[in-house]
């Protein structure tokens, strides 16, 4: 009887430790493996092959037998109006590779960065995904994206690629991105709100100044229309920079020796700040409710309740979805602030790999980028956008396409003014993904108090930026 | 003599004796409560061992565990002025909650012990906005604390009282926050509370009437008291859940703005995912369960101490 008690205490507590190290083992597992056994990483990838690549398509991919599989995150939305044209597109890579066999796997709208990063975590990151200029210096930095290279060099389109389009993908003088998309941003108006408040609406304002007397023009309570909706929620720095450049400095300035200096303090940052304060509390032409969503913006310029908005150049395919007649629609360069100037921010996303891929994978995956991104693809895109009225984004990262005949029915000004707005584009600041929250912090204190000073907000937020991004920052670049 | 022997020694070892004829193992149960017991290891112990383990680590996700720093996450956080201002919002909230929604299911119960008709109706009425997801909820109230086109300001502006901010007002977004979960419903806690009232015997308010003793006086000296383990019981599970609060927070204001409603929480998601510094927010994470630990056993202390 106590043998028998004591082997089986024995064997429940073995039961026991048995599936706390099997979990353990199965965590650790997940977290460096992945499902290809014969993974190793591509390092600073040696493509061979490269020499006798067919055009514009990628070296080994195609002449290889063996078969490989890729997952790429890029299967569109149900309600997508691209779906069929991009399905089609993916049956014909299907047709041309028959080896590459594609997984096409969709994002969360609203929480890509979390779906993708948690995928990053447990080991099972896509082979390719589309991610923002913004978030490739941190990805970069912490070794998330595969080191193209070499794939790129031997790519044979490689040149015919706007050579600024692949800044935010390079650093050091590896390329991690290949590029996909451009925007510039600008500033919309209703033009029909401008011709009932009695403004030429060919004539959006010009400066700071004007910009100040036409909204105040616009706006009209009775009627609910703001002259301005201003974006102060999560992302508000990312239009206040463009103030902060007309005004003619920058939130940060990236050192010579790869280390950062906080100008939250500047000249130029608080004459910003305190131009997005008197818009709100002197002037009172933004929309009461400063956090609502970027969406909701946009949505107040479609519905006709925000004269002027802050937007980008690929938005204005989806005002016209939305209901907007084209010809209302106006696009023009940011107001000149004191400096003189309004430089605009250009945008955009690249495609980016999996450093744990194998070489294979990697060079498929990068064959099924430069075939979706090749002229002839492209142009089918294009067409397809414009057969079915939708109007394309009046950027490409291409030199060889041009964009001017899939919108004929676009109106002149427009095309015009997206052209002068991105002739002086700047990035976004320095460090901009991680040092986003203080910005953001000051900009709302000033939006949501008014007797908040702008300058002393600034103070606050450079102050712990300063300790706890900043100094870290330096530390790691320096050691 | 021998016969004198045994008694002696079972007397002299009556637990091993009891224990002996315990050890016989009943697999039915056992198999009843492995699922439970895996699911519990996989998704509740082991994530939290995980934690402790990133914590000494500034993680890296593409290549872990990453260079390993002893403790120099936890002084980070530690030093961080983001830190403490969460950890000062996560107790204002958590006071925000008990002065405003603790007390509400034990008032419902009590009402619904001292009417004489419509309790079940009542019990009825108190369950259903359970039945409503709380983010649809919060999404609602969202919507009605628009300053530009919300209904609450309307309605207020319908008995004179001004417009209000709301989550456009710095010193209102908490109480924001706060509000609607005043109005819904609390679930089964109300049944609880109604279950332990009545459970009290009616000797002790017959006793107590005869002694001339009021309802209010009633109320704090018989009622209060013998619900008192289980009020004690909720305001354990209350005060986890309040102090881990982030999807109403979340779908709300996001921690905005300018941190006004940044909760601990929210700022381990944020750090996390947006500065990906995991290994930190593992720290932080582990800094909210050792502290919520430490009330859980004081509380449990006090509760102790008062029977």
């Amino acid at each position: 009887m106590r043998n028998k008690g004591a082997g089986t205490k024995t064997a429940l507590s073995l039961l026991a430790a048995a599936l706390t190290l099997s979990l353990a083992a199965c965590g650790s597992g997940n977290g460096n493996n992945e499902a290809n056994p014969s993974s190793e990483p591509s390092a600073s990838g040696e493509a061979s092959a490269s020499s006798s690549a067919p055009a514009g398509e990628s070296p080994s991919a195609s002449n290889s037998a063996k078969p490989v599989e890729i997952t790429v995150w890029d299967k569109p939305h149900a309600d997508d109006p691209r779906k069929a044209d991009m399905e089609a597109l993916f049956a014909e890579f299907d047709a041309k590779y028959p080896n590459i066999k594609v997984t096409h796997v969709e994002q969360t709208s609203g929480g890509e960065r979390e779906q993708f990063l948690t995928a990053v975590a447990g080991g099972e990151q896509p082979d390719a995904i589309l991610t923002a200029y913004s978030s490739m210096e941190l990805y970069i930095q912490q070794g998330i994206t595969a080191d193209i290279t070499d794939l790129w060099n031997g790519y044979a389109d490689k040149d015919k690629f706007l050579p600024g389009s692949l800044a935010s993908g390079t650093k050091d003088g590896r390329i991690y991105g290949f590029p996909n998309a451009m925007y510039t941003t600008g500033l919309f108006y209703n033009k029909k709100l401008f011709k009932e408040a009695g403004l030429d609406p060919n004539v959006p304002p010009a400066t700071w100044d004007e910009f100040i007397d036409a909204a105040k023009k616009l706006t009209d309570s009775s009627k609910g229309i703001n002259g301005f909706d201003i974006l102060g929620m999560d992302w508000a720095d990312w239009h206040f920079e463009y103030y902060v450049w007309a005004a003619g400095g920058d939130l940060t300035k990236k050192n010579d020796d790869g280390t950062v200096e906080l100008t939250f303090t500047s000249d130029a940052a608080v004459k910003a700040l305190q131009f997005y304060k008197d818009l709100k509390w002197t002037h009172g032409v933004t929309q009461k409710n400063v956090v609502q969503s970027l969406d909701d913006n946009l949505k107040d310029f479609y519905t006709g309740h925000a004269a002027m908005i802050v937007g980008a150049s690929d938005n204005l395919g989806s005002f016209i979805t939305k209901g907007m007649d084209i010809a209302d629609i106006g696009f023009a360069p940011f107001p000149a602030g004191p400096s003189g100037g309004a430089p605009a921010q250009v945008g955009g996303t690249y495609w980016i790999f999996s450093p744990k891929a194998s070489k294979e994978k990697l060079e498929a995956a990068f064959a099924y980028v430069s075939y979706t991104s090749s002229k002839e693809k492209l142009e089918q895109s294009l067409q397809y956008q414009k057969d079915n009225g939708a109007i394309v984004n009046l950027l490409t990262v291409r030199s060889d396409i041009d964009i001017g005949q899939y919108i004929d029915n676009l109106p002149a000004d427009i095309a015009t003014n997206v052209a002068k707005a991105s002739a002086d584009p700047h990035l976004e600041y320095f460090l901009k993904d991680r040092l986003s929250p203080y910005v953001v912090k000051a900009i709302q204190k000033v939006l949501l108090d008014k007797n908040q000073d702008p300058l002393k907000a600034l103070e606050e937020a450079q102050a712990a930026a300063q300790t706890e991004v900043a100094d870290k920052y330096n530390a790691e670049v320096k050691g | 003599m021998r016969a004198n022997a045994r008694p002696i020694a079972k007397a002299a070892h009556p637990a091993r004796e009891l224990k002996l004829k315990k050890l016989r193992i009943r697999w039915v149960p056992i198999l009843f409560l492995l699922p439970s017991i895996v699911a519990y290891s996989m998704f509740k112990y082991y994530p939290v061992l995980n934690m402790m383990y990133i914590s000494l680590f500034d993680y890296r996700i593409a290549d872990p565990p990453g260079p390993f720093v002893w403790f120099r996450n936890y002084t980070e956080f530690l030093m961080s002025r983001s830190f403490w201002n969460a950890i000062k919002n996560t107790f204002v909230f958590f006071l925000l909650y008990t002065l405003l929604t603790f007390w509400v299911p034990i008032v419902q119960a009590l009402f619904l012990s001292a009417i004489r008709r419509g309790r079940g109706f009542l019990k009825f009425m108190y369950q259903i906005p359970t039945i409503l997801p709380a983010v649809a909820g919060v999404l609602v109230w969202k919507w009605m604390y628009n300053p530009d086109r919300g209904l609450l300001n309307y309605w207020l502006s319908k008995v004179g009282l001004g417009p209000y901010g709301w989550l456009n007002d710095l010193a209102i977004t908490k109480l924001a926050i706060v509000l609607p979960a005043f109005f819904a419903g609390s679930g089964i806690s109300v049944l609880l509370y109604y279950a332990a009232i009545r459970s009290i015997p009616a000797e002790l308010h017959e006793a107590a009437k005869i002694d001339g003793a009021g309802p209010w006086h009633r109320l704090f000296s018989i009622v209060l008291p013998n619900i008192g383990f289980l009020i004690a019981i909720q305001f354990v599970g209350f005060m986890s859940s309040i102090l881990l609060a982030f999807d109403n927070i979340y779908v709300m204001t996001q921690g905005g703005p300018a941190d006004s409603t940044m909760v601990v929480s929210l700022l381990v998601m944020k750090s996390a995912f947006q500065q990906n510094r995991f290994g930190v927010t593992g720290a932080m994470s582990f800094f909210m369960l050792v502290i919520i630990a430490i009330l859980t056993v004081i509380q449990q202390k006090l509760s102790q101490e008062r029977e």
